[in-house]
């Protein structure tokens, strides 16, 4: 079972902080609205804490999944409920549930999650890439238990960074998660000379 | 009245008692597994999370066992039978083994096929048919199980309940 220290956790706090403000910095341009971030939170939960801390298993959410190739494995996951959603189409005047929609979606996801990993390579000198963004609107204990299965290994514990991000001038929050599989974490804390 | 009896990734439930409610709620490449007795009207809901517990010398003792097929499915049989079921009674319903995204870097990461065929090999050796099932595709689903009717339940993201098994009316249905 990983477990993670206090000081370790303040480390990937502060890591996701960056990332995600460089992320909101991001969104703010595309949206041409001012964005907050909320001071992100790290956890270490057991899987199915994980995705009870992220809400109601049977409620639906539009999630954007980015997955990130190279020298660190996980997963940014973006999650919008469907008012939020509809909110955020709404400055390109689009439907969230339309083609056009999906894509927007699909892209705000793409562009949050660029930007995040960007600055986590940078700062831990490792390579990051993102693969091709996937949206879909589906029930968020079904969309976060595919993505902490998706490697069929058998993990006990599911290391969370979520931050939330808020489009001022429209009530739309997003929830944005980092989840890193195995062992890759440790790998990253070291580089920034946290073990 | 009615009570539910929520089954979480990697556990299984058994019920007995006219008005509970087995679940599974959130499931996506994972496979919820109802089998039930209709005559004793007990029934079983197992939420298994991967295919089988990694074996063979220097495999670590799995902490939650009831994850992996291999485990979960035996193990529920015999609660079922300690409950009163009869094993050549069982009928077997499977939901979930969607793959919503397309992770991993090679082909033959569908880890909800391989969960589906995982729980089929145990229903098979246990000599258990397979009554109805809603499974593969790209999305997720929730799940039911009502006692004492035995009745099956399922749903996907803002849809509306479909019935896959209904013992009262006899009558099953195979979803696409």
């Amino acid at each position: 079972m990983t477990t993670y220290t206090e000081t370790q956790l303040d480390a990937l706090r502060e890591l996701a902080n960056i990332g995600s403000g460089q992320a909101a910095a991001a969104l703010s341009t595309m949206l041409g609205h001012p964005v907050d971030i909320s001071v992100p939170t790290a956890a270490a939960m057991e899987l199915n804490d994980a995705i009870a801390a992220a809400g109601d298993p049977d409620a639906a959410r539009h999630a954007v999944l980015v997955p990130i190739i190279g020298d660190f494995d996980a997963s940014v996951v973006l999650l919008v409920p469907d008012s939020d959603a509809q909110q955020l189409c709404d400055v390109y005047g689009l439907d969230p549930h339309s083609e056009d929609g999906r894509s927007f979606l699909q892209e705000v996801g793409n562009i949050l999650g660029t930007s995040y990993i960007n600055v986590l390579a940078e700062m831990c000198g490792m390579e990051m890439e993102p693969a091709p963004p996937q949206v879909v609107y589906d029930m968020l204990g079904s969309i976060l238990a595919s993505v902490l299965l998706a490697r069929g290994e058998d993990v006990d514990m599911a290391l969370v960074l979520d931050s939330a991000l808020t489009v001022e001038g429209r009530p739309a929050s997003l929830s944005f998660l980092l989840i890193p599989a195995g062992g890759g974490v440790h790998d990253l804390l070291a580089r920034i000379g946290v073990s | 009245m009615s009570s539910e009896l929520p089954a979480r990734m990697g556990e299984w439930v058994i019920g007995t008692e006219a008005g509970t409610v087995l679940t599974c709620i959130g499931l996506g490449s994972c496979i919820g597994l109802a089998l039930i007795d209709r005559r004793t009207k007990i029934a079983g809901l197992a939420h298994v999370m991967l295919p089988e517990a990694p074996s063979g010398p220097g495999a670590a003792k799995p902490s939650q066992p009831d994850k992996f097929a291999d485990h979960a499915v035996p193990a529920m049989i015999e609660a079922l039978i300690h409950a009163g079921a009869m094993r050549h009674r069982l009928e077997a319903v499977l939901v979930g083994g969607a793959q919503m995204f397309a992770l991993g870097r090679g082909s033959g990461q569908d880890i909800g096929a391989r969960n589906e065929a995982a729980v089929r090999a145990q229903l098979d050796r246990a000599r258990i048919p397979v009554r109805a099932a809603a499974t593969g595709g790209g999305k997720g689903r929730s799940m039911r199980v009502v006692i004492p009717a035995g009745e099956v339940v399922y749903k996907e993201a803002a849809g509306r309940p479909i019935t896959l098994l209904d013992p009262s009316a006899d009558t099953l249905r195979m979803a696409a």
